[in-house]
């Protein structure tokens, strides 16, 4: 009996607590469909009034820059981003875990720790001066380059190179193998599902950068969503529902994704940070 | 050295390349640049041949009022985030351990956690007119029950508190799926046996589960402290700084004298942060390191 009681008061707690996060994703729906003058004399109201579509006017175009560009670019951007940093974080993770010794990887890799420690932040004056000197300031390949670099990528990656047993690869070199033969017969085949979660991961977190974005960029061709978002949201006399349209369509790709892959996500963030 | 063993190590070399070529141009490098741009003068400090003025960035930003209290107000605020975070998560994480919330478990983990890989920018915007007073749901939900009105974002008490629960929403996830996957590994006998001594639910929670949960406790301290100390993108999204400079923290006040082409001062906060951020996660680890041993 005492039992039921507790579980009962668990789920008083739960529930509110639950509407509370799930909210403002309810609200944001809705404010993008009502008309301002709806949402200002009923806030709270979730159903809307009507489904006004004057949003598709207030965003098709943003600072002069069509949203399918906006779009294009946070898609494209992100792959990208994806592809490069986890492909980079593959090999180097597996150089550094094998051979450890070898000189100057021990640097290379007290010198990624520094990095991941630094206030990302405050990283920006600089690599502005970096993309100036590199020619790539206002580059889609500027942007791709610095967003594909993740801690979170290089450790998950780490993690699982180091819980293979040494026997396994010993094994193969004795029977003659080439360390490439043991790399791609071998190892990467191994490492198939946590390539997955970190591509994954790594998707998930690309999408959501904006301030690298903002100023490796010259101009709004290279602006992806949330930076067209953000410049939306500091307009002056922008509309309400079509900052609530764009976020949303700022939100959807990574929920949809997350949706579908959220044990591997939930559990590869976890396990990523607890090597970190 | 032979031919053979020379290809061998060189593939390794060939491998690591793109790693460390990316960490060198997009790591090290800005980092040695900011720490160099901070020993000039900012007027020279882009230029090909900058004036070096030894510490007298720092010592300037030392004596500026502006920063040393944006200092404390961002260390203030870490204490108060990193509290807040850690205990709600750690809350959530109890109660969805264990067998009292069984339906609907996972429904509540992926409310918790979808706010984590939901773009920042997009929730600080839904949350910035959520507490408007016009347009903002939080006052209309406070007058239907009664409630007097929040100030929100528009007076010096409450914006820092807004922001707080902002950053909550976005964060909280994170940590509570830590404390879930230590949860999961810890030890059930060690419960039942302090059960079969009588043991209350308090105290098995404090002297038998919480002693458990030490990694977590340790890597959520780490991560929550580093987070919060760079507090940067809710202040840009939500309140510039404001009202009356109760939101600018180190972060954003670097980035605004970087605006103002101050870049001496702004790269000195910088390496200013950076050391306070890589003491203060020393200090954690130790604090990890003892406890094991």
């Amino acid at each position: 009996m005492n039992r039921r009681w507790a579980s009962l008061l668990a789920y008083l707690v739960a529930i509110p607590v639950a509407i509370a996060f799930v909210f403002p994703y309810a609200w944001m729906f809705s404010g993008a469909f009502r008309r301002t003058r709806d949402v200002l004399s009923d806030p709270l109201r979730l159903w809307p009034e009507q489904f006004d579509l004057s949003f598709l006017a207030d965003i098709g175009r943003i600072g002069g820059v069509p949203l399918s560009s906006y779009f294009l670019n946070s898609v494209l951007f992100t792959l990208g981003a994806t592809v490069v940093g986890t492909v980079a974080a593959a090999l180097g993770a597996y150089a550094l875990v094998r051979r450890p010794d070898l000189p100057g990887f021990r640097l290379i890799r007290s010198g990624f720790m520094l990095t991941v420690m630094y206030p990302y932040m405050l990283l920006v004056i600089p690599v502005y001066i970096v993309m100036h000197t590199l020619g790539l300031l206002g580059s889609a390949l500027g942007i791709v380059l610095f967003l594909s670099l993740g801690p979170l990528q290089f450790f998950l990656f780490e993690q699982f190179f180091r819980a293979i047993p040494k026997e396994v690869i010993e094994a193969a070199t004795i029977d003659g193998a080439s360390e490439f033969q043991v790399l791609f017969r071998i190892v990467l085949p191994m490492a198939m599902p946590v390539t997955a979660t970190v591509s994954l991961i790594a998707f998930l977190l690309n999408w959501a950068q904006w301030f690298p974005v903002l100023v490796i960029s010259r101009g709004p061709e290279t602006y992806t969503l949330p930076v067209a978002l953000l410049s939306l949201n500091t307009e002056l006399g922008a509309s309400f529902q079509g900052i609530m349209a764009l976020a949303v369509i700022t939100t959807l790709p990574p929920a949809i994704v997350f949706l579908i892959a959220q044990k591997r996500v939930m559990q590869g963030m976890a396990q990523g940070a607890v090597k970190g | 050295m032979t031919l053979a063993r020379v290809r061998a190590e060189g593939i390794f070399y060939l491998l690591v390349l793109p790693f460390a070529a990316l960490t060198i141009l997009f790591g090290l490098w800005p980092i040695i640049l900011s720490v160099q741009v901070s020993f000039t003068a900012s007027a020279t400090a882009l230029s090909p041949n900058p004036t070096w003025v030894g510490f007298a960035n720092y010592a300037t930003i030392l004596s500026d009022e502006l920063f040393l209290a944006s200092l404390w107000r961002t260390l203030a605020y870490t204490v108060m985030a990193v509290t807040l975070n850690l205990a709600f998560a750690l809350g959530a994480a109890m109660l969805l351990d264990g067998t009292l919330l069984k339906r609907g478990n996972m429904v509540f983990r992926l409310v918790l956690f979808l706010p984590v890989v939901t773009p920042d920018v997009a929730g600080y915007v839904v949350w910035r007119w959520l507490f408007d007073h016009s347009f903002g749901a939080v006052n209309a939900a406070l007058d239907l029950l009664g409630l007097p009105a929040f100030g929100g974002l528009t007076t010096v008490q409450t914006a820092t508190f807004a922001i707080l629960i902002a950053e909550l929403w976005h964060h909280a996830g994170f940590y509570m799926i830590i404390f879930l996957a230590n949860l999961a590994i810890r030890d059930p006998a060690l419960e039942e046996a302090a059960k079969m001594d009588g043991a209350g639910a308090w105290a098995c929670f404090r002297h038998v589960i919480l002693p458990q949960l030490r990694p977590a406790i340790v890597i959520n301290l780490v991560y929550a402290t580093i987070q919060f100390l760079k507090t940067f993108t809710v202040v840009v999204v939500m309140t510039k700084g404001g009202p009356a400079e109760s939101t600018t923290f180190v972060s954003y006040l670097a980035y605004q004298y970087f605006d103002q082409a101050r870049y001496g001062e702004a790269t000195a906060m910088a390496s200013v942060l950076f050391a306070i951020v890589i003491a203060l996660s020393l200090l954690a680890y130790r604090l990890g390191e003892r406890g094991r041993t």
